[in-house]
């Protein structure tokens, strides 16, 4: 059929002047699974929310079944027949598989809930779509991927005609996300229009039909999968690469300070082997879920390993805790500063000195004028921009929090410093700050290990890059050898 | 998330420093950031004209023996507190410290009663030593920890007592016990002497050591701790260990005052050390709050109670009707209208 | 802010001034300030004595401003109200004390500083008290005994329900009850324990008792009604009717009046509230006004065999016990 069932043309909206999405367009097709890709900040969450009537946006049109819509609200995107899947199901546990399909919309029978009838209509759905899923069975002891399906059985039953999947694989093993893939075939030959969004590129040429790549905002392309390979989707993904921010060469000095073998910890990543010598920064990408962060947590000690070797300078390290870890020359600049890296309530000052205090005082005592000392000069050697050391952490922006961060890791003088996810919530001019922060500290003979999910980040601040993915290494590229359609090409 | 109040860490606010504090003591600029202040000179004003006796010499040293044994509760309340716990046990373990005391403290057991007192505070400080392992190692919520530490310890004392009280009818306490109780020390009753000086040993250790630093650090957010390289286990299981000392103190003080441990002592005393603790600014979900504040709060609630003594015989006191049941009221009202004063003078987060 | 500051303390001295003023009308005449300070209020026993107190011919006609503390079963709030009676130089106190032992550190002080103190209801081991008056509980724990041991024939087993360990109540009642038991070789004590006067901790008691004594349970002696009403609801969840098993109790307290009207007890011994609480009240004035004093109170004219007056300045005045038994119980219920 030549209809189209969603039909989104140039989708505007803008977040306190700052536009998150100028172009967003989609033709879905009924009983078609239209694959969305796009990288970080690339404008595809911005557009969901749009098209679930959770945002209003600034300007486009939204045309479902050829007649325009403009949502005032997720109830509204409802009614018109749009469900989303997404990663955080939204199902009761503790009821059944039919109670938690009609969850809202019980069958009653003189005002009582007519159970008979329910656990009827919801057997027939399932069977209509050919899911393996007793409506009797209690959520509960479903497995991820059935809970899945209970979901999509839900949305089918509010007579949703386009469903949002989000990531829905994430979770799912390779068995299970056939199963998933067959219910998805299932629901096409009911005509629904299925919109996929995931990072794993190969699974889409395994169910997809059409696609659209976002790009920075806007709408790059759309076609048939079956035009497609994986090389011209990253590119298309990727887009021209940006102009590294070129550092001079630094120099290598080619001892190992940190050397791990073999490190594996069941469910998180396995076999993971690598080296940092004194001088360089290490850096590794991957996209979220592929260990890359767990591995980190792991050599700092938050996390114990299962199997596998960790050296600093040659010595075998036992690190059973982050003071451990500390004491060997290790140094965390955590994923998640607020939650992690910052005690928000005290001050500049006590939150640079916190890691430090033993080296700075004595084995009772707190020494103030080594302590002020010591974090002035912190201070002024991050820039982090603050009226006073003595006020509260929390008052300060993303950037200098980070700062801060960096600052407490350096006062303890580590070996190896370990940075997950640096400049996450942080302004572009605090980002380059903390690139030269982490690059003067190498110079000056430690190694630095910085994982990032952000290509141009990765490429611009590191030596060499080790690619993670689904908890293993793919691979390993230099600086001159790397480049974003190189990096994705091994992490997705 | 818009924050008004300066930070509340181990120095009370920006700039404070006790040097500057004791060479420029600005009541006004006190007053301004412990709000509590207000509520307690306003009080005080209140309570002198109200009542000819309230500002005489006789009263006030009664007042400040009074607030020594929740003073000293409150004191170590304070460290768990900002630690981010709490500790629901310190009415029992005072009386179980008390009791032990008070068997030591018998003119025929062969112990000088400093020996006793000493005693009486490791009783304390090994009791909530228990909670602090259950609390640090095991993960056992502070609240039901110590809940179950109240019930037990007041098991412990009913069965180490065997009902009765200490002393009997057939023996007596040393008399070093009456020293303690009705004796001075520079003027001051030896009681609040403990107290006080108890409270300032608390303030130095907040202050200037390493271990009341990482107190407020574990308080404040306990994974950012450990990932700071903080022994957040040990921290914890010391901030019990200590509040639990000063427990034990306070039950040797309370026997000593009322020259008997009895089974039923100490119930319900927890209430009102956590109460000071909070009037006095500390936050309950820890990180925030110093022993400046608890003194405050201890003051203020030692007042209520004197003040709520000393009206007791008016007679727009008996036409309220039940005075007892009235008292808890206003107790409660003067309680609320003072946290509101602080808050509404700072702009405090709660 | 110091501007704030004043404006606080001025408004809170103007109502303080207001609150005194209020009060300081009727401050003309010479009015004795005397304190009752009670160890609680949350048993009828203690309530029944406090409303007593207030109706005192010389409290309701103003001669004395009485106030009354309480002491929330704490001895240290107890000791603060001293503190606070003496510091506002009252003229005397009246005082029933949570802890026996440590009352007399607290009268000794108050004598010290010139406050003198009458005890009531609760015995206080001191010698500084000016005087005390109350209930003989030695001869409370004889009656209780011999009012059941005299409805067991043939001998039996009895078993007791005390007052918390150590307190001189219990003791003297136990010590009664013992002297009673003595006396009777035919009748064994199977049991005995305390369930600190609560007739919760009775209940679960004497259940286990009925369980490990099937049947041989011939009668209760109870140190308080309270304890003796929770052993004849174990009885009826034992399924024994409690009019075949004889239980006596102390103080008089409305629900074992019923009881005793019902037949399911056979005496409780009662205090007379109204006597102790008054009666103090004349001993406290006779020490303030001097030997020119009336007593006041009725208890007198009523007890003036058994308690006589004399000149006021006894150092004990005993009480005597109601006993309310199945004849009198619905008179004095009617009270």
């Amino acid at each position: 059929m030549a209809t189209s069932l969603l039909q989104a043309i140039s989708i505007r909206k803008s977040f306190n002047g700052v536009p998150a999405l100028s172009d967003g367009s989609l033709n879905l097709r009924p009983g078609t699974v239209h694959a969305l890709c796009g990288g970080n900040g690339a404008g595809k969450s911005t557009f969901l929310n749009v098209i679930m009537g959770l945002i209003a946006s600034d300007g486009g049109e939204l045309l479902i079944d050829g007649k325009p819509h403009e949502f005032m609200g997720p109830a509204e995107a409802i009614n018109a027949g749009i469900s989303m899947i997404t990663q955080e199901l939204s199902l009761i546990n503790d009821l059944s598989v039919a109670e938690n399909i009609f969850l809202g919309r019980q069958p009653v029978r003189f005002g009582l809930v007519d159970h008979a009838t329910m656990r009827l209509r919801a057997s027939e759905l399932l069977q209509q779509l050919e899911f393996d899923v007793p409506a009797e069975a209690l959520v509960g002891d479903l497995s991820v991927a059935r809970k899945q399906l209970v979901e999509i059985a839900r949305a089918i039953s509010t007579k949703s005609r386009i469903l949002i999947m989000d990531e829905p694989t994430s979770a799912l093993s390779e068995r299970e996300t056939l199963v998933l893939f067959n219910a998805m075939r299932s629901l096409k030959a009911h005509n629904v229009g299925i919109i996929y969004v995931t990072h794993r590129l190969r699974e889409l040429f395994g169910i997809a039909d059409d696609y659209t790549v976002f790009r920075d905002g806007r709408f790059v392309e759309s076609g048939v999968i079956a035009d497609l390979d994986h090389d011209r989707l990253v590119h298309l993904i990727v887009g021209a690469p940006l102009h590294n921010h070129q550092v001079a060469n630094r120099g290598r000095r080619g001892d190992r300070r940190l050397a791990v073998t073999r490190l594996s910890r069941a469910g998180e990543f396995t076999d993971v082997s690598l080296t940092a010598e004194g001088g360089e920064v290490l850096g590794i990408y991957g996209l979220v879920g592929s260990g890359r962060s767990e591995f980190l947590n792991c050599l700092f000690g938050l996390t114990r390993a299962h199997s596998g070797e960790v050296a600093i300078d040659g010595e075998r390290l036992a690190i059973r805790s982050p003071r451990d870890a500390m004491k060997k020359g290790f140094s965390l600049v955590s994923e998640d500063r607020k939650e992690s890296g910052l005690v928000g309530c005290l001050n500049v000052r006590e939150n640079m000195a916190l890691s430090s205090l033993r080296r700075l005082g004595s084995l009772v005592w707190v020494r103030r004028r080594a302590e002020r000392s010591e974090t002035a000069r912190m201070k002024e050697r991050l820039d982090v921009r603050t009226a006073s050391l003595e006020l509260a952490v929390e008052n300060l922006s993303g950037g200098n929090q980070q700062k801060v961060v960096f600052a407490r890791c350096l006062l303890t003088k580590p070996k190896v410093l370990l940075c997950d996810e640096p400049t996450r919530g942080v302004d572009a001019g605090a980002k380059q700050q903390i690139f030269g922060i982490v690059e003067s500290f190498v110079a000056e003979g430690g190694a630095a290990v910085v994982v990032s999910s952000e290509l141009e980040e990765i490429l611009q601040v590191s030596d060499r890059i080790i690619v993670f993915r689904a908890g293993r290494i793919t691979g390993e590229l230099s600086r001159a050898d790397a480049s974003q359609e190189a990096l994705m090409r091994l992490a997705a | 998330m818009s924050s008004h109040s300066p930070a509340r860490g181990p120095e009370g606010a920006p700039g404070f420093s006790p040097r500057k504090a004791i060479s420029s003591f600005d009541l006004g600029k006190i007053a301004s950031r412990y709000g509590i202040l207000f509520a307690i000179i306003g009080l005080g004003a209140f309570l002198t004209f109200a009542d000819k006796y309230f500002l005489t010499v006789r009263n006030l040293t009664n007042l400040l023996v009074q607030i020594s044994p929740n003073g000293l509760l409150a004191t170590g309340m304070t460290f768990v507190i900002i630690a981010g716990g709490i500790d629901l046990a310190v009415g029992s373990l005072l009386a179980l410290a008390g009791m032990v005391f008070a068997n030591y403290a018998l003119i025929d057991s062969g112990v000088p009663v400093w020996v006793a007192a000493i005693v009486g505070v490791l009783v304390g400080a090994g009791l909530n030593a228990v909670s602090g392992v259950l609390v640090a190692s095991f993960r056992v919520p502070a609240f039901v920890a110590t809940l179950a530490m109240m019930s037990m310890a007041r098991g412990f004392l009913k069965l180490y007592s065997r009902g009765g009280s200490i002393p009997g009818p057939s023996n007596s306490f040393a008399d070093a016990v009456d020293v303690l109780s009705f004796g001075r020390i520079f003027g001051l009753p030896i009681p609040a002497a403990l107290f006080l000086g108890s409270l300032a040993l608390a303030w130095f250790v907040l202050t200037f050591t390493r271990f009341g630093r990482y107190v407020y650090a574990v308080g404040g957010n306990e994974k950012g701790a450990r990932v700071s390289g903080v022994p957040v286990k040990w921290v914890t299981f010391w901030a019990f260990v200590v509040c639990g000392a000063y427990a034990g103190l306070s039950g040797v003080v309370v026997t000593a005052l009322n020259s008997s441990a009895q089974v039923i002592t100490g119930v319900g005393y927890e209430l009102d050390a956590i109460a000071a603790v909070v009037i006095g600014g500390t936050s309950l979900s820890g990180g925030r709050g110093n022993m400046m504040g608890t003194l405050f709060g201890v003051i203020l609630i030692g007042l209520i109670s004197n003040g709520i003594n000393l009206l007791n015989h008016l007679d727009v006191m008996k036409a309220l009707g039940d005075t007892s049941a009235t008292q808890d009221v206003i107790k409660g009202m003067v309680i609320v209208f003072a946290v509101l004063l602080d808050i509404v003078s700072r702009g405090r987060k709660a | 802010m110091n501007t704030k500051l004043l404006t606080c303390v001025s408004a809170a001295a103007l109502v303080g001034t207001i609150v005194c003023g209020l009060t300081s009308a009727g401050a003309e005449e010479k009015k004795w300030q005397v304190g009752a300070a009670i160890y609680g209020l949350q048993n009828e026993y203690a309530q029944r004595w406090a409303a007593d107190i207030k109706e005192q011919p010389a409290v309701k006609s103003g001669e004395i401003n009485l106030t009354i503390f309480d002491g929330k079963y704490d001895h240290l709030t107890q000791r603060s109200q001293f503190d606070t009676m003496v510091t506002q130089k009252f003229d005397a106190a009246i005082y029933i004390p949570i802890d026996s032992k440590a009352c007399d550190a607290v009268v000794k002080k108050a004598a010290e500083d010139g406050l003198p103190t009458v005890g009531s209801n609760g015995p206080c081991d001191t010698q500084a008290m000016l005087s005390y008056i109350g209930s003989d509980d030695v001869q409370a724990g004889r009656d209780v005994a011999t009012a059941v041991i005299s409805r067991i024939k043939d001998g039996g087993g009895v078993v007791e329900l005390q007052g918390p360990v150590g307190q001189l109540g219990a003791i003297q009642r136990g010590q009664g009850i013992k002297e009673v038991l003595d006396k009777h070789p035919e009748i064994k004590l199977l049991e005995n324990k305390t369930a600190n006067w609560s007739r919760q901790e009775a209940f679960k008691i004497m259940q286990d008792w009925l369980v490990a004594h099937p049947g041989e349970i011939k009668g209760v002696l109870a140190q308080n009604d309270e304890m003796a009403l929770g052993a004849i609801r174990a009885l009826k969840a034992a399924g024994v009717d409690p009019k075949t098993v004889p239980v006596a109790g102390v103080d008089g307290v409305t629900d074992a009046i019923k009881a005793v009207a019902a037949g399911e007890m056979v005496l409780s011994v009662a205090q007379d509230a109204h006597a102790q609480a008054q009666g103090a009240v004349d001993i406290a004035l006779r020490k303030l006004v001097g030997p020119s004093y009336k007593p006041q109170a009725d208890i007198w004219e009523q007890y003036k065999d058994k308690m006589p007056w004399g000149d006021g300045t006894a150092k004990l005045y005993n009480v005597p016990w109601t006993y309310v038994t199945v004849e009198n119980a619905e008179k004095i219920l009617k009270k």
